[in-house]
């Protein structure tokens, strides 16, 4: 059932004449023209042209096209935006591509109840503004907010700068509707606090599109503090941020948001935002503090006092609340402005305890030297959460390559240090040899039978997420790891 | 108690097919369905194994007492969040399982929202590590938050990772006078304002209410909602957590969770009214009460009456056949043979 | 992004310019999130990064058909997707060379090629534009919806404002341009008005005409030179004799004027004296904050009302995503007494787009629908903007009057 990657094959044309059936003209596309541009998600290094792309526009036409695939056994692929970068929402050779971007509307803001039922096209910031004329805002939100869609925030546990008071996605979505791979509808949780039976919310969010296509998200809303400020912290050496990062939450502060910016980072980002970052700093901390007026004047105070302590060598806060948004804006930036100074990067995602960050910074510049490549490092920092960002040219032949190596290797030190290869992009298709280094097998035999319970025969976004056993043999076979080889019980070929 | 005796014993269980009931200390004996099988007591598997306070985490086998750990905690002025029901000897084990948490679920959350790791040991006798002691995971299927309240139906947690936060820096209880229609509107009013309600009861007419933050945050949001301050309101709101109260003293007690902007329903009975309106307690016999919250997009308990009643009726509002169906799929997953706390979340499972 | 560029266009400098837009693409796809046709039809292939990938194809010598051009011919070239780009991709530099490129690859069905060159020929040309508008006006009732929706409610007479005659020391040349001296000649008489009330004379040459952007978003980049370059030897004796800047009142052609010296950068005749007049080139806004104290002190001295006039202020892509100018004239208008209603979405195109709402008017008019929608909603007694084509396009759908921004500065000074 679970050892080796199952096969399908289904000719274009039965499949397009299947789904022509169903489906307008204008939702669905099947020549290589037209596919190409759907050939990867926010992860450019891999790529597959499907056999097919539907943008369906209504729930019917996904059940029409579920249960179409579900009788010829074609994969299929759940995207949203297209802005992953753990490439889930890559397409299958032999599947088609079921994109969610016309289900993009918000069906209803609740301000008493506090809550917005949306499609999973909606734009995370969409939704945020839909409910800011009541005080209210969508608490998570990942660096891409601007684009990326309840949907895919769904299907990778989204977190974002604001999560380690606020909470992940799992914290903040009330209720899903998901189509089964047969075609049949769910609704899982409510607007009640919890539900009869498995929590299955919290199987559903974050399974990165493996168990079902959700139709409809319903999320809770909170009221927008009254006032919310930034401290930002310059120092000298990146360790001793990492130190204050810590001494922090050892203070007994949970801020709003602590995220960490090396040089690298700021330099790629300051031209084009203005944030006002100190460039001359080996790194910045961002710490934010929202709350009533006399709450973030108290708790600005003991921050300062503590980044003073772990030797920031300058502070500043934020006067104004276009200032506090400009110090934000070049953090969430951060990622594409890196494209500004180098042709391509690769972006990791490991956590690790906070303690650990100073280690982990320093072997990063060890790693730099042994790639011959640059890496900006990006962090929210106040939950573990890693986001270098290794610079390449996918042009340079074996660029590449030493990138991915170099990703591998922060990720398997992430989980050496006692944290995980992914705190928020998912798995994809780019963690898949990592989940082994997570995950003994039978961990991973959980995994792949908790998958037969949904999908029985696999067609949801196949090769994604869970690695095959036979995978993880191969990946173990290249890969001995302290000493002892990996999967000892599986056949090696 | 080692984990491999564990292991030992649901790995003999699988073979034999004989039904194991899970038990810690007992504390929970009274909720959910039938109690049967053959006692798996594993009230010996104790201890913290791990306690990181600037890593905002702890974690302890599963019949470490909740006092135990709190006492830990506490000692570094941090908390479990969700307030979780000691009732004299719950252990954290349990607590995770039944998923049952306290007062302040409604601004910090449930006990699924605190879970970062579990050990669990399945059906097969395998021991199972999901999640881990970071607060940001999402590497494979989210099994941790699963088992949060499936009864100890899908393996035994052999050992939880919980996030700790720390205490507030200021608590004040206000009391208001108002009755139940009254209180579910304040009640969603101040939800939707930036005030720091870190837990409400409404009862015979006299609504409380917990504001928990800075000391600034808390004299500001007080004066702003006015009512009346209450001295020694720690007792009231224990005894709303462990419910000693005397609202919890019905020999039959249902727990409804709805929407929490749901008016006043068509029932007799109420008793209290908890977590901003989303959480309410009635006693007494209600046939339609199953039926009026799954109308109203909730869903009702039956919390506390004879085992037999809960076998009969089922202590857990019914699930459609898909979602049953897909419920049994889930299980076998875990537990093949359906040796683990058979019936005791649902009769099918 | 990685891209293998084709023989065809390796060596060429499209090709090289193209190759270095690509590369600072990372396909992120914020981009996605501000574009209005994205936003409308939920296809990757139109939106900004699917156009990219399509241009790429192109490029690394894919087979291409009709299906690329029309997810090209789609793009408003609104260019809000730069404004959001936070890797300072040039998309419509791009977009220009892979639209180019389609139409060398793949001619144009006759249908298509006759209403571009119909355009090309007739909207720059105020002497045959202007009855053309009349006679149009005449013929409305005969005309398909589209075209009619571009008329003026009444013709206007088309004067041009008078040229230097010494009234001020301080000079700045106007751009007549085309099709606003026939559609609303009092945008440019207003701007003199004004301009004159702070010491300034605003003149046009009569020589100089369309600035070019028309023909050469229809890729007909020769006709396009030719404009630009006849335009620069007009203005230039007069830069020559102290004008100071030249003002562009319609935003879009301001655009185009500050874009001389890239498109001719190659032209060895023109190249210097464009960069000068790109770099001379001022929207009205820019002038005004230049001379804020003297504008202060007329402004100030304008009576409050008790009931200030309520405009909702249309930011025209090419003011905000094209000049890179955001806030500026709603300040101007504030600090003249109008109270400004909250527009939704502001970021968003109004469709009108130069010919785009003459060559795809379906969408145009579903972009019109919303833009007008949430310029309603705050109850503005007038709309404001910037630029003429969105004028003429915002007017034809609103029984509200739409007017540029500098008619109402120079009603509240009157």
């Amino acid at each position: 059932m679970t050892s080796s990657e199952p096969v399908f094959k289904t000719s274009r044309q039965l499949l397009a004449e299947r789904l022509k059936g169903t489906l307008p003209a204008r939702c669905l596309l099947v020549d290589d023209e037209e596919l190409r541009p759907y050939e990867c998600d926010g992860l450019t290094a891999y790529r597959q042209l499907p056999l097919a792309v539907c943008l369906p526009e209504n729930e019917a036409q996904v059940i029409d096209i579920l249960r179409t695939c579900h009788q010829l056994g074609v994969p299929v692929v759940a995207r949203g935006a297209g802005t992953g970068l753990s490439g889930g929402a890559m397409p299958h050779a032999e599947g088609v591509v079921l994109s969610l971007a016309r289900f993009n509307r918000i069906l209803r803001v609740d301000p008493k109840a506090r809550l917005a039922v949306v499609q999973p096209g909606v734009r995370n910031l969409a939704v945020s503004e839909a409910a800011a004329p009541h005080g209210l805002y969508y608490a998570p939100d990942p660096s891409s907010q601007i684009a990326c869609t309840l949907g895919g925030n769904v299907a990778e546990n989204s977190g974002g700068v604001h999560c380690l008071k606020y909470g992940l996605t799992v914290h903040n979505v009330l209720r899903l509707r998901v189509v089964s791979v047969e075609g049949e509808v769910f609704e899982i949780g409510s607007e009640a606090p919890d539900s009869p039976g498995y929590d299955l919310l919290a199987l559903m969010i974050g399974s990165e599109g493996m168990l079902g296509i959700v139709t409809e998200v319903t999320v809770k809303l909170v009221p927008r503090p009254e006032l919310a400020r930034v401290v930002m912290a310059s120092f000298d050496e990146v360790a001793k941020a990492g130190e204050a990062v810590a001494a922090i939450i050892a203070a007994g502060i949970i801020p709003a948001g602590l995220e960490m910016m090396d040089k690298a980072a700021t330099a790629a980002v300051e031209p084009y935002v203005k944030a006002g970052y100190d460039l001359a700093a080996a790194a910045i901390l961002l710490c934010e503090s929202d709350g009533t007026p006399e709450e973030v004047g108290e708790e600005i105070a003991r921050v300062t006092e503590v980044l003073s302590a772990a030797g920031a060598r300058e502070l500043r806060v934020s006067q104004t609340e276009a200032e506090r948004l400009r110090f934000w804006a070049g953090r969430k930036a951060a990622f594409p402005a890196v494209g500004r100074i180098t042709p391509d990067y690769y972006c990791m995602d490991g956590t690790i305890p906070r303690k650990r960050l100073a280690e982990m910074l320093a072997a990063i510049v060890g790693m730099e030297e042994k790639y011959g490549l640059r890496c900006a490092n990006v962090f929210h920092a106040g939950d573990g959460n890693l986001h270098p960002l290794i610079m390449y040219d996918a042009a340079i032949a074996g660029e590449w390559q030493r990138a991915e190596s170099f990703g591998a290797e922060i990720l398997e030190l992430s989980v050496a240090l006692g944290g995980s290869i992914t705190g928020e992009h998912g798995v994809g298709i780019e963690k898949i040899a990592q989940m082994c280094v997570q995950y003994k097998t039978p961990e991973l035999q959980t995994f792949h039978r908790l998958k037969t319970a949904f999908d029985e025969r696999g067609l949801l976004n196949p090769g994604k997420a869970v690695p095959s056993l036979h995978r993880c043999a191969e990946y173990g076979r290249m890969h001995v790891h302290q000493g002892a080889i990996k999967f000892p019980e599986l056949d090696r070929f | 108690m080692a984990l491999d005796d564990l292991i030992g014993r649901i790995k003999t269980a699988c073979e034999k097919a004989t039904p194991l009931r899970i038990r810690g200390a007992g504390s929970k004996d009274f909720y959910g369905g039938l109690l049967a099988g053959e006692l798996l007591d594993v009230s010996a598997y104790r201890g913290v194994v791990a306690y990181e306070p600037s890593e905002l985490f702890i974690t302890a086998k599963c019949a470490t007492p909740l006092a135990e750990i709190e006492e830990l905690l506490a000692a570094r002025g941090q908390m479990l969040a969700f307030e979780p029901p000691h009732f004299a000897r719950a252990t954290v084990g349990g607590c995770v399982a039944s998923g049952l948490a306290g007062p302040r679920r409604q601004q910090a959350g449930g006990v699924r929202d605190f879970v970062l790791g579990v050990k669990l040991i399945d059906g097969r006798g395998q021991a199972l590590d999901f999640g881990g002691q970071v607060m940001k995971n999402v590497a494979g299927y989210d099994v941790s938050r699963l088992v949060a309240g499936s009864m100890g139906t899908l393996g035994l947690i052999a050992e939880v990772t919980l996030k700790v936060l720390p205490r507030p820096q200021a608590e004040k209880t206000l009391a208001f006078d108002c009755d139940e229609a009254t209180a579910i509107v304040k009640l969603n009013q101040w939800g939707g304002q930036p005030v720091p309600v870190s837990a409400s009861f409404w009862h015979a007419g006299r609504l409380s209410l917990r504001l928990s933050g800075a000391f600034a945050a808390v004299e500001a949001a007080s004066r702003k909602l006015g009512g009346e301050a209450v001295v020694n309101a720690e007792n009231l709101w224990n005894s709303v957590r462990e419910q000693t109260h005397s609202v919890f003293a019905a020999p039959l007690l249902w727990r409804l969770a709805l929407p929490s902007a749901t008016p006043p329903l068509p029932l007799k009975g109420l008793s209290a009214i908890e977590w901003g309106g989303a959480q309410r307690w009635y006693a007494g016999d209600l046939p339609d009460i199953r039926a009026v919250a799954a109308g109203l997009g909730g869903h009702a308990v039956l919390y506390r009456a004879a085992e037999s009643q809960r076998c009969r009726e089922g202590a857990f509002a019914p699930l459609t056949p898909g979602m049953l169906a897909l419920h049994r799929r889930i299980k076998k997953t875990f537990d093949p043979k359906g040796i683990l706390n058979p019936g005791r979340l649902y009769a099918e499972l | 992004m990685d891209t293998r560029l084709a023989d065809f266009v390796r060596d060429t400098p499209d090709g090289q310019e193209a190759a270095a837009i690509l590369r600072a693409c990372v396909h992120c796809g914020f981009c996605t999130a501000t574009c209005p046709t994205y936003q409308l039809l939920g296809d990757e292939l139109d939106g900004p990064r699917g156009r990219i990938y399509l241009i790429k194809q192109v490029l690394e010598g894919h087979p291409v058909s009709e299906k690329t051009r029309l997810h090209l011919d789609r793009c408003l070239t609104c260019r809000a997707c730069e404004t959001t780009c936070p890797s300072g991709v040039n998309y419509v530099h791009l977009l220009d060379i892979g639209r180019r490129l389609v139409d060398e690859k793949l001619p144009r069905p006759l249908a298509q090629s006759v209403l571009r060159g119909l355009l090309r020929a007739t909207l720059p040309r105020p002497a045959i534009f202007a009855p053309a508008v009349k006679l149009g006006s005449l013929l409305r009732p005969f005309l398909p919806a589209s075209l009619a929706d571009k008329l003026p409610p009444e013709s206007s007479p088309a004067t041009r404002l008078r040229p230097p005659g010494g009234r001020h020391r301080r000079r700045m040349l106007g751009l007549a341009g085309c099709v606003q001296t026939a559609l609303a000649p009092n945008i440019n008489a207003a701007a003199a008005r004004l301009l004159d009330r702070l010491g300034i004379e605003f003149f046009e040459e009569r020589n100089a005409g369309c600035c070019g952007a028309l023909r050469f978003h229809l890729n007909d980049l020769a006709a396009a030179k030719k404009d630009m370059c006849r335009n620069i030897d007009a203005w230039w004796p007069h830069l020559e004799a102290g004008a100071e800047a030249i003002v562009v009142t319609a935003s879009g052609c301001a655009v185009q004027v500050r874009d001389y010296g890239r498109l001719l950068a190659d032209d060895a005749a023109y190249a210097d004296k464009a960069a000068k007049i790109s770099a001379l080139c001022r929207d009205p806004s820019d002038v005004l904050l230049a001379e804020s104290e003297a504008l202060s002190a007329l402004l100030g001295a304008i009576a409050a009302k008790e009931k200030p006039r309520k405009v909702a202020f249309h930011s025209p892509c090419t003011l905000q995503h094209g000049l890179q100018i955001r806030g500026v004239i709603e300040g101007l208008l504030r600090a003249a007494g109008y109270e400004l209603t909250p527009v939704s979405d502001a970021h968003l195109c109004c469709g009108s787009a130069g010919t785009y709402s003459l060559l795809q008017p379906a969408l145009s008019q579903r972009l019109r629908q919303n833009k007008l929608a949430a310029l309603h909603d705050g109850l503005p007694t007038v709309i404001a903007t910037a630029n003429i084509g969105c004028l003429s396009h915002l007017q034809a759908g609103s029984v509200l009057p739409v007017q540029h921004w500098i008619e109402l500065l120079d009603e509240a000074l009157s």
